[in-house]
C-alpha cells in the first residue's frame, strides 16, 4: 500500500506541480492568474493522442508539435485574454477573461475530440508495478523541468530578463526591456510547461477534455500552498498534494479524499495566508 | 330585393359550412407530423444515430406503404445538443409553430426532465426513452409515455442477476459522484438489502480519479463476490477493469449499459480484461450461445440490411426503438382515426402486448412505463456483434 501511495501520489503531485508553475510563469511577468493552466495540461494529452496515436507521428515528433501547439495557444491566451485587461488588474477582469478562454478551449475540445476520453500512447514501455511509466514519467518530467527553468532563469540572458520583469516591470522598461515581448514569451514558455505536464501525465490521466478543470484546481492548490510565483514552493505544494490526496484515497476514498484534501488546502491558507514558502508582502503606508 | 331573416341565418349557416369544409378535408390529408427531440451533437449524442436510423427507416416503411389511411409520416428533428435549454425552445418550437402531432424524444432525462411539465400544459403526445423514474407520472404527465426501462427496472434485473442467477450475496455497489451516480448507487444498495443481500463496500468515485486501486482493495477486503456499478463513465470503468487485472481478482463486474461501450477497449491494458463484465441489455437485442438473434429480431435485422441501416457503429436496441416510436404514433393515429392528441393518447393507454421491435409494450391509464422487466438481461459486455451482444451466462 505504502509503494502505491508513493507512486501514484508523486505522479500525480508532479503533474499539479507543473500546473502550479504554468500559472506562476504566466502570474510572473503579468500579475495575471490565468485559469488556462490546466486547460493547457489537458491539451498536452490530447494533443500527444492526436498526433502520435492518430496521425501515427513519432513520439517524439508528436511531443513536440504538442508543445509547439500547446505555446501556440499560450500566445493566444495573451492577446485575447490578458493584455486588454492588464490597464484595470485592480478590477480583476482577468478572472473572466480567462476562465471564458478556458471554457472556450475545453468546449471546443469536447466538440472536436469527443467527450469520452481517449488513450495515450506508452512513451518508454519500461516498469511494472508501482515501477510502471505511468507513474515515473510524470516525476521525471517535473524534475527536467525545474532544472530546465532553473538554467533558463539563472545562465540565460532571457531568463535573467524574465526575472527582471518578474521583479519590477517598470523599472525593467526602464531599462530598455521589451516588457510586452517577454510577457507573451513568458505566455509561451507557461504553455510549453503546461503541454508538458499533460502529455508527461498522459498515461495516467487519459486523453480527456474533463481533465482541464481537475487540473486547473489541483494545480492550483500548490500555488496557494507553496506561495504565489514561487516555483520552488509549487513543487513541493504540489507533491505533498498529490501523496496527501492519495493516502486519503486509501485511508478513507471517494468523496471523503476531496474533502480531506480541501480541508487541509483551507487549514494551511488559514495558518499561512501567503503560503508555507512566500513571504509576506510590505504594503507602503 | 328584400331578405328575410330566415334568408340570411340560412345563407351565413351555408357560407360557414363551406368555409369549414377544405379545412375538414385538408385534417384528413394532412402529414402526420412527429417532432423528434434528438441530441444529435453534443456530449450526449452517441445514440442519436442508431435511434435516427430506426425513426427514418420506419417513416419510410409507412409512407412506401401508402401512409396512415393515405397520410403520410412527416419527421420534424430538432438536435437538442444534450442542452436542457434548447431542449425547451426546440419543445416550444415544435408545439406552437410547427404545430406537431406527437413529440419522440427527447432522448436523454436531463432534457426529458425540463420539457416533460411543457409538453404535459400543451397535452402533447409524448414517447421517450429516458430512465429516470420521476418522468412517468401519470397524474402529472398523463400524455407522457416512456418506451424504455426506467432506473428501477435497471436495477430490479441487475439485482435478479446477481443474486438468483449467479447466487451471490456479497455485493459491492459503486457509481460516480454524479447526482446520477449517487442517486442510482444508494438505491440499488437499499435494494440489495431489501432482498436480504450483504452489502460489504459502497462508494461513490470521482469519475477522474487517475488510481482505482485504493477503492477496488477496499471492495476485495470488504470480501465482495460481485461488484455492481452505476456510472457512464467509459474513463473510470477502464480503469477498474486494468486495476482488477492487477490485482488478479477474478470478481465479475455487473451493471449500466455503459460497461460494454465501445470506447472502452482501446482504454484497456489487455483486452481480457473486459471479460466477466455484464452488461444490462434487452432479450430483443441478445443472440445465444449458437450466435442466433430471436427470431423476429432477425427478420427485422434482414430489413434493416435490405434498406442499407447500418449497425456496426451502433446498437440495434436503438434503432428498434426508433422504429417502434414512430410505430406507435402511427398506430394510434390509424387506430383512433385522427391526429387529435386525446385520441393518440386513448390509443397507447390501451396497449396491452403490443410486439415491438425493442420490447413488449404494455400501457395502461395508471401505469406509463410500458417495457417489461422481464425482457431485460445482462450481456456479455465485450461481445458487441452487428449492434448486439452475447447473453451473459445462466440465460
Amino acid at each position: 500500500m505504502f509503494a502505491s501511495i508513493l507512486a501514484a501520489g508523486l505522479a500525480a503531485g508532479a503533474i499539479y506541480a507543473l500546473v502550479g508553475i504554468t500559472y506562476n510563469t504566466m502570474y510572473s511577468t503579468s500579475r495575471v492568474m490565468s485559469f488556462t493552466a490546466g486547460q493547457l495540461g489537458m491539451l498536452g494529452g490530447v494533443f500527444g493522442s492526436y498526433f502520435i496515436l492518430k496521425l501515427g507521428l513519432p513520439i517524439i515528433v508528436g511531443f513536440l508539435a504538442t508543445l509547439v501547439c500547446c505555446a501556440i495557444i499560450g500566445f493566444i491566451t495573451e492577446i485575447v485574454a490578458v493584455r486588454p485587461v492588464l490597464k484595470s488588474l485592480d478590477q480583476h477582469l482577468y478572472v473572466l477573461s480567462t476562465l471564458a478562454l478556458a471554457l472556450m478551449i475545453q468546449q471546443v475540445t469536447a466538440i472536436e475530440w469527443g467527450t469520452e476520453p481517449r488513450p495515450f500512447p506508452k512513451l518508454v514501455g519500461w516498469g511494472e508495478g508501482v515501477w510502471d511509466e505511468k507513474f515515473w514519467i510524470p516525476v521525471v518530467a517535473c524534475a527536467l523541468t525545474i532544472i530546465g527553468l532553473e538554467f533558463l532563469y539563472r545562465r540565460t540572458l532571457v531568463g535573467r530578463a524574465f526575472v527582471a520583469v518578474a521583479e519590477d516591470n517598470f523599472a525593467a522598461q526602464a531599462l530598455g526591456l521589451p516588457e510586452r515581448g517577454l510577457r507573451v514569451a513568458s505566455y509561451m514558455l507557461a504553455a510549453v510547461v503546461g503541454g508538458i505536464a499533460g502529455f508527461s501525465g498522459g498515461e495516467l490521466l487519459l486523453a480527456f477534455f474533463a481533465n482541464g478543470a481537475l487540473l486547473n484546481f489541483y494545480g492550483f492548490v500548490p500555488v496557494a500552498l507553496g506561495g504565489l510565483g514561487n516555483n520552488r514552493g509549487a513543487v513541493i505544494g504540489g507533491l505533498i498534494l498529490g501523496l496527501f490526496q492519495q493516502a486519503a484515497n486509501f485511508l478513507v476514498g471517494g468523496i471523503f479524499a476531496s474533502v480531506a484534501v480541501f480541508t487541509l488546502f483551507i487549514v494551511v491558507l488559514l495558518a499561512a495566508p501567503q503560503g508555507l514558502f512566500g513571504s509576506a508582502v510590505a504594503r507602503r503606508v | 330585393m328584400s331578405i328575410s331573416r330566415r334568408d340570411f341565418v340560412a345563407s351565413v349557416g351555408a357560407m360557414g359550412l363551406a368555409s369549414s369544409l377544405p379545412r375538414i378535408a385538408l385534417a384528413q390529408t394532412e402529414n402526420i407530423k412527429i417532432g423528434w427531440l434528438v441530441a444529435m451533437t453534443g456530449p450526449s449524442s452517441a445514440p442519436a444515430a442508431g435511434f435516427d436510423r430506426g425513426v427514418r427507416f420506419a417513416a419510410n416503411a409507412i409512407n412506401a406503404a401508402g401512409g396512415v389511411g393515405g397520410r403520410k409520416i412527416e419527421i420534424i428533428t430538432r438536435d437538442t445538443q444534450g442542452d436542457p435549454t434548447k431542449a425547451v425552445n426546440a419543445t416550444q418550437e415544435l408545439i406552437s409553430q410547427a404545430k406537431v402531432h406527437a413529440i419522440w424524444g427527447p432522448t436523454n432525462s436531463g432534457e426529458s426532465l425540463a420539457v416533460t411539465p411543457i409538453m404535459a400544459k400543451a397535452k402533447m403526445p409524448n414517447i421517450h426513452p429516458c430512465v429516470v423514474d420521476t418522468l412517468i407520472d401519470t397524474k402529472k404527465y398523463p400524455n407522457a409515455f416512456r418506451i424504455t426501462p426506467s432506473n428501477t427496472q435497471w436495477d430490479d434485473a441487475v439485482r435478479h442477476y446477481c443474486l438468483k442467477i449467479m447466487k451471490l450475496k456479497k455485493i459491492a455497489v459503486i457509481g460516480d459522484t454524479t447526482g446520477y451516480g449517487v442517486s442510482a448507487v444508494n438505491a440499488s444498495v437499499a435494494a440489495f438489502k431489501k432482498e436480504g443481500a450483504e452489502v460489504t463496500y459502497q462508494a461513490n468515485i470521482d469519475s477522474t480519479q487517475s488510481d482505482l486501486t485504493p477503492d477496488m482493495l477496499r471492495a476485495k477486503n470488504s470480501g465482495a463476490e460481485v461488484i455492481v456499478v452505476w456510472s457512464v463513465s467509459t474513463g473510470m470503468y477502464s480503469r477498474m477493469f486494468n486495476t482488477r487485472a492487477k490485482m488478479n481478482w477474478d470478481v465479475a463486474f455487473v451493471g449500466h449499459p455503459s460497461v460494454s461501450s465501445g470506447e472502452i477497449a482501446p482504454l484497456l491494458d489487455k483486452p481480457d480484461n473486459w471479460a466477466k463484465v455484464y452488461a444490462i441489455g434487452y432479450k430483443s437485442c441478445s443472440y445465444d450461445a449458437a450466435g442466433n438473434l430471436p427470431p423476429a429480431t432477425q427478420a427485422f435485422v434482414s430489413n434493416l440490411l435490405k434498406a442499407n441501416v447500418k449497425l456496426d457503429d451502433t446498437l440495434l436496441w436503438w434503432v428498434a426503438c426508433g422504429v417502434d416510436a414512430i410505430d406507435l404514433i402511427a398506430k394510434a393515429v390509424g387506430a383512433s382515426g385522427s391526429t387529435k392528441p386525446e385520441g393518440i393518447v386513448a390509443y397507447w393507454n390501451s396497449i396491452k402486448g403490443y410486439p415491438g421491435y425493442f420490447g413488449t409494450y404494455n400501457y395502461s391509464l395508471d401505469q406509463h412505463n410500458g417495457y417489461l422487466t422481464s425482457e431485460i438481461v445482462m450481456s456479455e459486455a465485450r461481445s458487441a456483434k452487428n449492434g448486439t451482444f452475447a447473453l451473459a451466462p445462466g440465460y
